[in-house]
C-alpha cells in the first residue's frame, strides 16, 4: 500500500471522532443522570421500582413485550393557554381586561365565563402571546395562569402528557424503548390504566376486554386449579365463555403478577426541567372489567 | 507492429493535474455553510443535554418552564432532610422512640428564635433531652450533622425542618446560620441541654 500510515491516521480520525461524538460525548452528559426533586410536588422523580416490579422488567422482557409496544411518548410542540383562575372583586374591570387580553371574546357572555373557573380565555398560543396576555389581565385580586400544553400525536391520543426524555430511564436496564407501535405504547400504562385487576384480566383474555386487539393471550401467565378449601384471593373474575368450570379458578402465577406490577410502575406523569407541562392528570380509567359486561 | 497504437480517445480523458475549483463552487460551499451554521445554531441546542425537540435551545426551554412556585428553599431542604436526616428522625418527623426526638411538634423546633436550633446540626447534641415530655437518651449522640453544609443548605433543611408536618415557625435565613458560624468555628464537644439552655432563643 503506498499511503498505509495515511490511510491508518485518517481512519482512526473518523473512527475516534464518531467514537467521541456519539458514545463519550452522550455518556458525559446523560451517565451521570441522577433523581431529580419535582418541584411542584417535592417528591423524588424517577422512584427506583420495587422488588416485585424489577422482576417483572425481566417477564416483559422474556415475552417480548417491547417488540410490539414502544415505551417512548414523543411530542412535535408545545403551547401555552391562559386560564382565568379567579376574577377578583371588580367583575366590570375584570371583563374590560378579559375583552383586551383577547379581542375575539369580547362579545361573548363574560359573566357566564367568569363563572365557570378555571376558564380558558387563549389557547393553544406560544408563550410571547401568552406573556402579553398575562400583562394586560390586570384587574383588582384578579388571577390567571399560563399553562404549558405539550401537544403531539401521542399526546393526543392520551398516552401521555408530556414527551419522554433520558432521565425517566435513569433505573431501566435495558432500557426498552421498543421501536415498533403495533400495540399502544407502554410509557403511562401505570396512569392511564392502574387498576391490577384489569392489568391482569386483560392479559389473560385482550380481546375480552378490548375488542378487535391482535394482542395474543398470555394465559400461559396463568394456571387453572380445582379451588381448595379457600378460593384464592387472586383468582380472576370471569364470566361468560372465558370462566373456569364449576369448582376451577385461574390463578395468576408469579410472573404475571411481577408483569403487572412492573406495568403499573410505568409512569412519566412528572414535570422536569427539560419536558415542562402543566396540563391537569387525565380522568382515571375506567375499570372495564369482564365482569361488569 | 507491436507498438501501442497511440489512443486519441485518451487525450480526452481527466488528467492528473490540479484543475482549478470554480469560483462561484468555493462561493456557493461557503453560502450553504454559513446557512447551516446559522440553523444549527438556532436550532441545534448546543448539545445541551436538556433540550429535546421540539425546543430549539436552552433559552427557549427556560421560557417554557412551570412558574415558580417561590418554594425552593423548602424543596432543597426536604431533599437533604430526607437524605441525612430522616434515617433517624423519620421522614414524617417522628423520631425513634428512646433515640431519635421528634421533630414535628417539638418546643426545641417550633421556638420562635431561630438560635438555639441553629448549634444543633451545627455542633452536635449529646442527650439527655426532653421532647414534648418525654426524655430521649440518643445513644452516642446526634454528630455535627450540618456542619458539612452551606449556609444556604443548613437554612433550608432547618426551614423544612420548622415548616413541615404541622410544624409553624419562621423561617431561618442563611445570614443567621453564617452569624452562629462566625461567633464560633468549631466546640470540642457535642452541645449539651444545659448548655443549649444558656444561649438566648433569639440571636443576641
Amino acid at each position: 500500500m503506498k499511503h498505509g500510515p495515511l490511510v491508518f491516521l485518517a481512519a482512526f480520525f473518523v473512527l475516534s471522532t464518531s467514537w467521541f461524538g456519539f458514545v463519550l460525548k452522550p455518556q458525559a452528559d446523560l451517565g451521570n443522570a441522577v433523581q431529580e426533586t419535582n418541584v411542584v410536588s417535592t417528591a423524588l422523580y424517577p422512584q427506583p421500582r420495587p422488588g416485585q416490579a424489577h422482576q417483572g422488567a425481566e417477564v416483559y422482557r422474556a415475552n417480548g413485550c417491547f417488540y410490539c409496544h414502544s415505551q417512548q411518548v414523543g411530542q412535535t410542540g408545545v403551547t401555552c393557554d391562559v386560564v382565568l383562575t379567579a376574577p377578583g372583586t371588580n367583575l366590570t374591570a375584570a371583563a374590560e381586561a378579559i375583552a383586551k387580553a383577547n379581542p375575539a371574546l369580547a362579545t361573548a357572555n363574560l359573566t357566564e365565563l367568569m363563572k365557570k373557573l378555571p376558564a380558558n380565555i387563549l389557547t393553544n398560543v406560544d408563550r410571547s402571546t401568552a406573556d402579553n396576555a398575562m400583562k394586560l389581565l390586570k384587574a383588582p385580586d384578579m388571577k390567571a395562569e399560563v399553562h404549558i400544553v405539550p401537544i403531539g400525536p401521542d399526546i393526543a391520543r392520551g398516552w401521555g402528557r408530556r414527551h419522554n426524555v433520558a432521565e425517566d430511564y435513569v433505573y431501566d436496564w435495558p432500557v426498552m424503548l421498543g421501536s415498533q407501535r403495533v400495540g399502544p405504547d407502554l410509557a403511562n400504562i401505570g396512569a392511564r390504566k392502574p387498576d391490577a385487576n384489569w392489568q391482569l384480566t386483560h392479559l389473560y383474555s385482550p380481546q375480552g376486554l378490548v375488542k378487535g386487539s391482535t394482542m395474543p393471550s398470555y394465559r400461559f401467565l396463568f394456571e387453572t386449579r380445582k379451588i381448595g378449601r379457600v378460593p384464592s384471593p387472586y383468582a380472576l373474575q370471569l364470566t361468560g365463555d372465558l370462566a373456569p368450570a364449576a369448582g376451577y379458578e385461574i390463578v395468576p402465577k408469579p410472573e404475571a403478577r411481577e408483569l403487572v406490577a412492573y406495568l403499573l410502575s410505568l409512569n412519566s406523569d412528572a414535570p422536569l426541567y427539560e419536558a415542562p407541562f402543566t396540563t391537569p392528570a387525565p380522568a382515571p380509567a375506567q375499570t372495564n372489567s369482564i365482569a361488569a359486561k | 507492429m507491436n507498438q501501442e497504437p497511440t489512443h486519441s480517445h485518451q487525450q480526452t480523458e481527466a488528467n492528473t493535474g490540479q484543475p482549478a475549483v470554480p469560483m462561484w463552487l468555493i462561493g456557493l460551499m461557503m453560502v450553504l455553510l454559513l446557512l447551516g451554521a446559522i440553523y444549527f445554531d438556532n436550532n441545534g441546542g448546543w448539545f445541551d443535554s436538556n433540550v429535546y425537540a421540539p425546543y430549539h435551545n436552552s433559552a427557549e426551554l427556560d421560557r417554557y418552564q412551570l412558574p415558580s412556585l417561590g418554594n425552593e428553599q423548602v424543596v432543597l431542604g426536604k431533599r437533604l432532610f430526607e437524605a441525612n436526616c430522616a434515617l433517624c428522625h423519620n421522614t414524617d418527623g417522628t423520631g425513634k422512640t428512646g433515640q431519635a426526638p421528634p421533630l414535628a411538634g417539638s418546643e426545641w423546633v417550633n421556638a420562635q428564635g431561630s438560635y438555639r436550633i441553629i448549634h444543633i446540626p451545627q455542633f452536635g447534641l449529646t442527650g439527655p433531652i426532653d421532647v414534648k415530655g418525654q426524655t430521649y437518651v440518643i445513644g452516642a449522640g446526634m454528630a455535627p450533622m450540618g456542619a458539612q453544609y452551606t449556609p444556604d443548605e443548613l437554612a433550608a433543611v432547618l426551614t423544612y425542618v420548622r415548616q413541615a408536618w404541622g410544624n409553624k415557625a419562621p423561617a431561618v435565613t442563611p445570614e443567621q446560620v453564617s452569624k452562629v458560624r462566625s461567633e464560633l468555628s468549631s466546640h470540642p464537644q457535642q452541645y449539651t441541654v444545659d448548655e443549649l439552655k444558656k444561649l438566648p432563643e433569639q440571636a443576641p
